[in-house]
């Protein structure tokens, strides 16, 4: 990639314009969602403290911008794709967030992400290439139909992975911020050392690590602001296009591995898609301590947060740490096979 | 170290993710020759989703098992706690 210092311009651009409109706007927006009584319980505080939600229609607003600037200034279509994936799992989530989705019709509805995606490769047909790249073995051949049916498939999955790790303060935010940071390397190093790369692809994957770094600030324990299923549906969409527009599928996969054994987990733990909220056995409590505690019943749900929990009871703050930890080595773990791709 | 086994699920768990997708674009995705009857197609995409299943619950098998493990070694060594 050799960014001249237009593009330089345009990648720092990619970056800034979302993170400072979300830094500046937060605040207000905050204090709207409280006026508008638009405010959930922050359920593992005792006693249970209100937090404005849903920040997905001002997170969903940043990526866009982000997008939107790369769109203009690369002259592609790839950021449209990324944002049209994301805007229509935002929606979804919006949806959700107001009137409550089924617990299969929301995996469903958000095969239109992907639908609304791919769609866009009728503008761009270099969109995605229809190959995956292994570490030392080089790329497969090109299966263009399967490669797209797989790709319309990860958005309901890796959306619904996403919003299965936002239960707790930070959890999202980190999960996001770091599986992006790991995306980015990955897409980064492909244009670098892949002839025919565009740069325009890592300018594309700045926004998402923007956004997350904003939403952090205001999310992390204990948060001032709840995405809302709109925020985590879209941050799972906007991931899930990154990876495919980037041609880092593998590496992305294993960024998410703790996304994907939480939402495994849970589907094998309770027979299929449920909605968390119609869960009947809890995976973790409150104890007298005011820690956290994984349930012993033998009917609870098998999440992530409840096989952390069952090394020992923690805070909402320790928990959250040991997850950040569990997906920082997944994002090393990923790093390492974009390397073992692109670079040796 | 006290999340020492919850890395190796995630290590397998990425082995496995790695393996197994090679094994469906490298195999199971080209495999046999380009069938000219009805009959053939059938059997062919019924012998690629029969493969895709297999390689689905060696997924399955291998990580329930793990993680069934862990739980059984956890919950048996805890102290007894309300559910």
């Amino acid at each position: 990639m050799a960014a001249g210092p237009a593009e330089a311009g345009l990648l720092i651009l990619a970056f800034a314009a979302p993170f400072l409109l979300l830094i500046a706007l937060f605040p207000s927006y905050l204090r709207a969602l409280t006026r508008l009584g638009r405010v959930a319980d922050d359920a593992h505080k005792s006693p249970p403290t209100k937090v404005p939600m849903p920040a997905g229609p001002l997170l969903f607003a940043g990526l866009a911008v982000g997008e939107l600037a790369v769109a203009i200034g690369f002259r592609t279509f790839v950021p449209v794709a990324v944002a049209a994936g994301a805007g229509v799992a935002f929606v979804v989530g919006l949806v959700d967030d107001l009137y409550v989705l089924g617990g299969k019709t929301k995996p469903a509805l958000l095969l239109l992400a992907g639908i609304a995606f791919v769609s866009v490769s009728f503008l761009q047909p270099t969109l995605y290439r229809a190959d995956i790249f292994f570490p030392f073995l080089g790329d497969t051949a090109p299966h263009f139909i399967i490669y797209t049916v797989l790709a319309v498939v990860a958005f309901p999955v890796v959306a619904n992975a996403f919003n299965m790790m936002d239960a707790f303060n930070g959890e999202i935010s980190w999960f996001t911020l770091l599986t992006s940071l790991a995306l980015l390397v990955g897409v980064t190093l492909r244009v670098l050392f892949q002839s025919g790369s565009s740069p325009s692809r890592v300018a594309s994957s700045l926004p998402l690590v923007a956004v997350a770094a904003a939403f952090l600030a205001y999310n992390r324990y204990p948060s001032k602001a709840f995405d809302g299923d709109s925020g985590s549906l879209m941050f799972g969409a906007a991931f899930a296009g990154l990876a495919v527009v980037g041609g880092v599928e593998i590496a992305a996969m294993i960024a998410i591995v703790p996304a994907i054994l939480n939402s495994f987990y849970t589907l094998s733990s309770v027979k299929g898609f449920v909605e968390r909220r119609k869960m009947t056995s809890r995976p973790t409590y409150i104890g007298d301590d005011g820690l956290l505690h994984a349930s012993m019943d033998r009917d609870a749900p098998n999440t992530l947060v409840r096989l952390v929990l069952l090394t020992s009871p923690m805070s909402e703050r320790e928990l959250v740490a040991n997850i950040v930890a569990l997906t920082a080595v997944a994002c090393v773990f990923s790093v390492v096979i974009s390397l073992m791709t692109w670079v040796i | 170290m006290r999340l020492l086994p919850l890395f190796i699920i995630e290590l397998v768990a990425f082995l496995l993710i790695i393996l197994e997708t090679y094994v469906f674009f490298i195999f199971v995705v080209p495999l046999g020759p380009i069938p000219h009857s009805i009959t053939d197609y059938t059997a062919l995409a019924l012998l690629k989703m029969f493969l895709i299943l297999v390689l689905g619950a060696l997924w399955f098998v291998v990580l329930d098992g793990l993680t069934s493990f862990y739980v059984r070694t956890r919950v048996r060594t805890a102290p007894r706690r309300p559910s």
